[in-house]
């Protein structure tokens, strides 16, 4: 009893001489104290010879650099940077941007390198405003195209992707010439948004959520008295569910696989078979000019199926093994006692649904049976996501529209892995946890009586809170 | 990209004739457009020579996916409510509800969901509010037509709030009915241990909606003394946990109302774009049957344009009340219909 009156004279004593010690509440930053915890295959992958063989050479596959021609052909004419794992690398392939001095400091930002690096010609290419070398990896869309006078025309929404790059004045491109999108005058205007990848980790498990689940767990959340709404998003093509990407916009890791190989690298394949313009390239018809196209002079497209393999995988598209890797990568795994030590994450978990984050944030969902791994059937997928998309107000609004999803929709972004993660929100805008929270309340947004929820804890609360999301 | 300019005022100084000078102008403008129409919209290119760049305005939302909308500005809707001169008042609900002095409301809600959620309000502390500890207000609805729980009054959702709270939650008060501004409410408290906060819901029924105001604290004393500025709120007269069915100045609402023994003519929307959202419908049909006005809680411009020409051929068997024909308010679900929730056992309050 003595113990007990003499620590809290001690607290008091602390919150009056230190009170930003004492009351202040701040993101412990990326959990390195406990290696890398993301980026393994399921175990089941690992147990059989001819899957991890598969996981592996996706892997490889993963990490590989794209150049015009050679062995590694098709990247470009434009593109926003020529591998997946350089982007999806943080703490590990198949994560999100990293940072040179961040655990576990994979590097710089690579697109801030590209120059440096003989990625692309200096001569021909600037690196955009807002590629920074400790900033995230980007990528732009131009909300709505430009009118003849250069300003944006609100009545005319584009939202696709204006590639960073070109592959201009490389040696092996040839004479094709081509201008970098007007990132500057989109910046004076007001029209360009930025997205960063999406860490693919465990999303085999997302893959493979029936429907039926997803619906029923929006049903149980519908009556929540928070101010939470919530829809799906849905493929054009057969009505199901679409899960993949910020919006949800992309019903299958192959679609996804296939549509980041044509628009992130340049790269045609057998879902997408053309090398692709940007989108005012394809508004006016002109497409992109003919002495850019079939730069590999291997034909259209230029990632195929190989029927002179001899394994399966060799024998696989690079969409089919970027496909496999992602399907087989397990994942991550959250830490019971850092940061914070295990009765705050536990406490902070407990706050976490307490307040209504786990309304769209849902802790886990079962998977139904698999016939590509045991790992991924009937499984327990603690993705913190509800896959839906949400409103998020006019202080997160991207004008994109995607699908079904408007200029104001998001999917709940899934937060597994989020303790070894950089940067936050759509467009990597802040590195501080605490920071994304409060961004989730504006005029419009869903999620402000939840936000407004977390404003009235305690700080020791929030700090378990903030345990708990770096814990994950 | 080069623009020419023509002054018609610059011209004038010429002492040229008017009637030349326009046609010089009109000349002029014609070149320029022709000009501009053969230097191509760029997205690669550089727009660097733009001189008067014009700035999309930020913190709006131009790209809207399925939203609300109604066929008419003048009918009210269920989220038209807005807080003015501390005042918070619903036409649609005939609802007024005056906040405390130092509370505002700091941010908008979402749009309606495609289940019917409304956020009408959320109030909390501005920041010359003296209190230290804060709470907030959140006044929503929720269309009992299309909610995806298992209730048809506001006492059953409420009921089922209760008997679907999750464990970590403590009931502080079962689902009781109080009397609030001379109405009847059915009020419900629980509280998070873990959060040390307080919920306090009072709910009532209006039009076949639930409307329900939700208390956060951790100070009880704090959400009491809210709770008793409602006592002031002004309400009609149909409003109570399942009683509040329209009538009177407003429709009655009959839920399901455009079921086959009703509807005398039907013909079915037509969407140009399979998205597969569920695109819930509150139609008002007058005393001669025909549909009189569409409220869309969520919907595309494309989908609500198709199911207006839909409706607009519908005819409805007049709906009588005591011989008379009367106007009704009913919901139709378009496009996917969502699953609804599996109840829960209840032990539920009764009025």
């Amino acid at each position: 009893m003595k113990t007990a009156k003499l620590a809290s004279v001690v607290a008091i004593l602390a919150g009056l001489f230190f009170p930003e010690m004492a009351f202040a509440q701040t993101d412990p930053g990326v959990r390195s104290n406990t290696g890398v915890n993301a980026g393994q295959p399921f175990t089941s992958v690992t147990a059989s010879q001819n899957d991890l063989a598969f996981f592996q050479t996706g892997l490889g596959q993963f990490n590989e650099h794209q150049t015009v021609t050679g062995n590694n052909p098709g990247l470009g004419p434009r593109f926003n940077l020529d591998s997946c794992g350089a982007c999806h690398s943080q703490p590990a392939p198949g994560g999100t941007s990293p940072a040179s001095a961040i655990f576990p400091n994979v590097g710089p930002n690579p697109q801030s390198q590209v120059i440096a690096n003989g990625v692309v010609n200096g001569s021909t290419n600037t690196i955009p405003y807002f590629v920074q070398a400790n900033g995230p990896v980007r990528e732009a869309r131009f909300p709505f195209f430009f009118n003849l006078f250069g300003n944006p025309n609100p009545n005319a929404p584009n939202g696709g992707v204006e590639d960073l790059f070109t592959v201009s004045g490389r040696a092996d491109a040839g004479s094709c010439s081509l201008q970098q999108p007007s990132f500057n005058t989109a910046r004076v205007t007001n029209n360009i948004i930025f997205r960063i990848p999406t860490p693919v980790f465990g999303t085999g498990l997302m893959a493979n959520i029936d429907d039926s689940t997803l619906r029923a767990n929006r049903a149980a959340q519908a009556n929540n008295r928070l101010g939470v709404g919530g829809a799906f998003n849905h493929n054009g093509n057969d009505g199901t569910i679409s899960r993949f990407g910020w919006k949800a916009q992309n019903k299958s890791l192959m679609i996804f696989a296939g549509e980041a190989y044509n628009v992130e690298m340049g790269i045609s394949n057998e879902l997408f078979t053309q090398d692709r313009p940007l989108p005012g390239e394809d508004q006016l018809g002109s497409g992109l000019p003919s002495n850019c196209l079939n730069l590999a002079g291997i034909g259209y497209p230029e990632d195929i199926t190989h029927s002179d393999g001899t394994t399966a995988s060799t024998v696989t598209s690079d969409v089919g093994l970027f496909n496999t890797f992602m399907q087989f990568l397990d994942q991550p795994t959250p830490s019971t006692t850092s940061p914070g030590g295990s009765t705050s994450i536990a406490n902070g978990r407990r706050l976490f649904s307490a307040i209504g984050c786990a309304i769209c944030h849902t802790p886990s969902l079962t998977t139904q049976a698999s016939k590509l791994t045991p790992g991924l059937g009937n499984a327990t997928a603690n993705l913190f996501s509800d896959i839906e998309i949400h409103h998020m107000g006019v202080g997160l609004a991207d004008n994109v529209s995607q699908g079904g999803a408007g200029g104001d929709q998001f999917r709940t972004s899934p937060l597994w892995g989020l303790g070894q993660r950089i940067f936050f929100l759509h467009d990597g805008r802040t590195t501080n946890l605490l920071g994304a929270i409060q961004a989730h309340q504006s005029n419009g947004s869903e999620a402000s009586q939840v936000e407004e929820n977390f404003d009235l804890l305690s700080p020791s609360q929030q700090q378990d809170l903030l345990n708990f999301l770096r814990s994950l | 990209m080069s623009r020419p300019v023509f002054s018609y005022w610059r011209l004038r100084g010429l002492n040229m004739h008017p009637r030349f000078s326009r046609s010089l102008v009109v000349l002029g403008f014609s070149i320029s457009l022709i000009a501009r129409a053969q230097c191509a919209p760029q997205s690669g290119g550089d727009f660097s020579n733009n001189p008067q760049p014009n700035a999309l305005p930020s913190d709006v939302i131009l790209v809207k996916g399925a939203w609300s909308s109604a066929s008419d500005s003048v009918t009210p809707v269920p989220e038209g409510g807005r807080v003015a001169n501390n005042l918070f008042s619903s036409q649609y609900f005939g609802l007024t509800y005056a906040l405390s002095p130092d509370w505002i409301e700091k941010y908008s809600g979402p749009p309606p969901s495609d289940s019917g959620y409304y956020v009408l309000a959320q109030i909390r502390p501005a920041n010359t509010f003296k209190g230290t500890i804060r709470g907030s207000i959140l006044i929503a609805a929720q269309d009992l037509f299309f909610t995806l729980t298992p209730a048809g009054t506001a006492l059953e959702l409420i009921n089922y709030n209760k008997e679907s709270l999750d464990a970590d939650y403590k009931v502080e008060q079962p689902p009781t009915l109080v009397r609030v501004a001379n109405h009847s409410f059915v009020r419900f408290d629980y509280g998070s241990p873990v959060a040390e906060l307080h919920w306090r819901v009072l709910a009532t029924q209006i039009r076949c909606h639930m409307v329900q105001f939700v208390f956060t604290s951790r100070d009880t004393k704090l959400v009491e003394s809210l709770m008793l500025e409602m006592s002031k709120m002004t309400l009609p007269a149909e409003a109570g946990p399942i009683s509040g069915r329209g009538g009177g100045e407003v429709p009655v609402c009959i839920k399901d109302y455009a079921r086959d023994e009703n509807v005398l003519e039907r013909v079915d929307p037509v969407f140009s774009e399979r998205r597969f959202n569920p695109a819930p419908v509150r139609i008002i049909i007058d005393k001669k049957g025909k549909v009189k006005h569409i409220h869309f809680l969520s919907a595309f411009p494309d989908q609500a344009k198709a199911i207006t020409d839909a409706l607009s051929q519908w005819r409805f068997r007049p709906y009588l009340r005591d011989g008379k024909p009367v106007e009704v308010e009913t919901g139709i679900m378009f496009g996917r219909v969502p699953r609804p929730a599996i109840p829960p056992s209840t032990n539920a309050a009764t009025e």
